[in-house]
């Protein structure tokens, strides 16, 4: 086995809407060929993670992204003094933007990461979805931008019932009648502003593709699945691995034309005759142990190209392996939560 | 009959369809319905054999068959 690789690992939060963090590192000590020391960065001290020993052998309390990047960049110097941290995977939406930004400042301190470009980053944006899915073979939902109610009204009127009501960047709320359009409306301005945009809500297979892109347009492997049963917070509970080799093949075009560097999670709804583009988003999602159980361990691909090591990139995986997630119970003495309250690290 | 060909059927009546993620249950008779379609015999041919096999008159066969291929188009199996 190799020496220890230190990589940080944010999203440890397992809660009813988990982060991507623990099955992240889970897939990391899965990898019988890497060693790997995990740290947990915290926003809280009841994220779950922290308190999983077996997962997480040390874990940082840390400033939110929002407040000040030079708090959250010295915060992460500081864990390389202490750690001797080599990799970073951020998992959360709201980390991307200053680790995207501060990429050059966190290498030169000797702290690696595998993330989208800036312009990758910017894809997300419902706007330039609607521009790409086109050359990715994909349709986009119709869908229209207003900047007032009265426009939104209008839009319902074309559009029709039910509808996505969306922000740019974040936010959907599904909309059957004008009182709720409008509540989804106001909500979305008073967090993100303007525009807003307004989807029609197509019926079919919520497919979703996980995988990781070298950066040179290629993958580094990548899986299909279709929800099989979601919770009121639309998070995925149980699933299937499919073969959708138009869905896969779109992906892989997804990969060429962005020349796409990091994980990235394609959310898709197909019918008969298309497969509609609804979301890219630019992170490991929640589910991403359900590849590793698969057999494409994505976050170790991800540390070993980081390193220069040789990474296997097949996507060679079965149809209908099962994806069951789970709750556990765990107690434990006080002395974790002490120390990460008082100290803000355990 | 191409998307039929893709279906993963077990021996229970289990079928799970690899691109789209769903999955069915069927009974004997489904099931060898499904197997004589896989083999490309006509719904005329799998009606006519079907009162071989399953203790059912030929009026009996020629709904339960026209009624199953009806439910396999509904789940847009076929």
């Amino acid at each position: 086995m190799s020496e220890e690789i230190v990589v940080a690992v944010s999203g440890i939060n397992a809660v009813d809407n988990p982060g991507p963090g623990l099955g992240v590192i889970r897939s990391l000590k899965e990898d019988s060929s890497l060693k790997i020391k995990a740290i947990g960065l915290a926003y809280d001290a009841m994220e779950p993670g922290i308190y999983l020993d077996w997962l997480v052998d040390k874990s940082f309390i840390m400033p939110y992204p929002s407040s000040s990047e030079e708090d959250y960049l010295a915060r992460l110097f500081y864990i390389k003094d202490v750690t001797g941290l080599q990799v970073v995977i951020p998992t959360l939406d709201a980390e991307l933007p200053l680790f995207i930004k501060g990429e050059q400042e966190l290498k030169s301190k000797g702290i690696e990461t595998f993330l989208p470009t800036w312009e990758q980053f910017e894809l997300r944006s419902k706007q330039r979805l609607i521009e790409m899915a086109p050359r990715l073979g994909l349709s986009v939902p119709p869908t229209e931008q207003v900047s007032s109610y009265s426009d939104l009204l209008k839009a319902l009127d074309r559009i029709g019932f039910p509808a996505m009501v969306k922000g740019l960047f974040y936010k959907a709320y599904r909309v059957h009648t004008f009182a709720e359009a409008e509540g989804a409306f106001y909500k979305i301005v008073e967090e993100w502003g303007y525009p807003v945009l307004v989807q029609k809500v197509i019926q079919g297979e919520e497919l979703n593709v996980v995988g990781v892109g070298d950066g040179e347009g290629g993958s580094l492997g990548m899986m299909a699945i279709k929800k099989l049963w979601i919770t009121s917070l639309g998070k995925i509970w149980t699933g299937v691995t499919i073969k959708h080799e138009v869905l896969l093949e779109s992906s892989q075009k997804f990969l060429r034309e962005t020349g796409w560097r990091g994980a990235f999670e394609l959310e898709c709804i197909a019918t008969d005759d298309r497969i509609y583009l609804i979301e890219i988003n630019p992170r490991f999602p929640a589910w991403l142990y359900f590849a590793t159980g698969a057999g494409i361990n994505l976050p170790a691909r991800l540390v070993k190209k980081v390193l220069g090591q040789p990474v296997e990139t097949h996507s060679e995986y079965e149809a209908g392996r099962l994806y069951i997630r789970y709750t556990y119970d765990l107690v434990t003495d006080m002395d974790v939560f002490q120390k990460i309250v008082t100290r803000g690290e355990t | 009959m191409e998307k039929l060909k893709r279906l993963a059927i077990n021996e229970e009546g289990f079928i799970f369809d690899p691109v789209s993620g769903n999955s069915f249950t069927t009974n004997r008779v489904g099931l060898w319905i499904l197997q004589k379609l896989k083999e490309g015999k006509t719904p005329e041919e799998i009606i006519s054999e079907l009162p071989g096999y399953f203790e059912v008159d030929a009026e009996t066969a020629e709904r339960d068959v026209t009624d199953f291929l009806e439910q396999l188009r509904h789940y847009k199996l076929i």
